[in-house]
């Protein structure tokens, strides 16, 4: 059905945008303030159901002090390490 | 920031009830957040175009059931009024519902928002296509059929209800899909 049809077929961009974030203290709504963008947009991309722009993932691995390389992969990220 | 409310007159939103709608912090209408709601919301607006272009179908169903008479008219004109209230009512807590993502310019919007209000442009582009071609068959094949009874049938409800479809659409649609708004 029309409405049911998958929402994002493409790859998706695994990160540790989560546990960046806690390392800093910091909530969803201060990095999203931090990144320009709205809070449940940080959600949707710490649960890894959005794949951000390469505009957005610079910005967010800048507001968390990171390389974008070391918030990103393109492979499942081990949480935690 | 400028202490001006910026009126977007393509959108017909504002830059504040946007950016108030799209804060957290707002509480108001935050029973309407959860997407079970939203859902229940989207199926009363729906079954509300349905009785609204009904309307247009009245003088024929009224002759078939064979209700005449003054008290049918005003029954007639008290639950069009009813409808069509009820109608903007919930195209309003559609708005609200969704944080007027739908409606709002790319400028008070970040790239997931933007891309999720693109989406759903896309599939009521389609369901407006799928509602248009049936509109489209009854125009052709209800005389024929004489599905309608002339007398009385202007067609208006079915514009009302057709234009109420088109302004709402993509905020069912983002209603219905979208898990959090």
């Amino acid at each position: 059905m029309l409405l049911l049809m998958s929402r994002n077929p493409e790859e998706p961009v695994y990160n540790r945008i989560e546990e960046a974030r806690a390392a800093l203290g910091l909530s969803r709504q201060d990095l999203a303030d931090k990144a320009g963008v709205h809070y449940q947009t940080i959600g949707y991309l710490e649960r890894e159901e959005y794949s951000p722009s390469l505009v957005l993932a610079i910005r967010i691995a800048k507001s968390l002090n990171q390389e974008v390389s070391e918030l990103f992969s393109l492979t499942p990220i081990k949480k935690g390490k | 920031m400028s202490k001006k409310n910026k009126f977007y007159w393509f959108e017909g939103v504002t830059e504040k009830g946007v950016k108030s709608l799209l804060n957290e912090e707002n509480s108001k209408f935050r029973w309407l957040r959860p997407q079970k709601n939203r859902r229940v919301l989207v199926i009363l607006m729906a079954l509300g175009l349905v009785l609204t272009s009904m309307g247009s179908y009245w003088p024929t169903l009224k002759t078939n059931l064979g209700m005449s008479g003054p008290v049918s008219g005003v029954v007639y004109s008290v639950a069009a009024v009813f409808v069509i209230l009820a109608v903007i009512g919930g195209y309003s807590f559609l708005r609200i519902a969704v944080r007027s993502i739908a409606d709002a310019p790319d400028e008070l919007l970040d790239e997931r928002q933007i891309a999720v209000r693109n989406t759903s442009f896309r599939y009521a582009y389609f369901i407006l296509g799928y509602i248009i071609m049936v509109l489209l068959v009854l125009m052709i094949f209800a005389p024929e059929l004489q599905m309608f009874q002339s007398e009385g049938n202007d067609g208006s409800y079915l514009v009302i209800a057709t234009m109420f479809a088109c302004a709402s659409l993509p905020s069912m649609v983002m209603a219905w899909r979208e898990k959090d708004i």
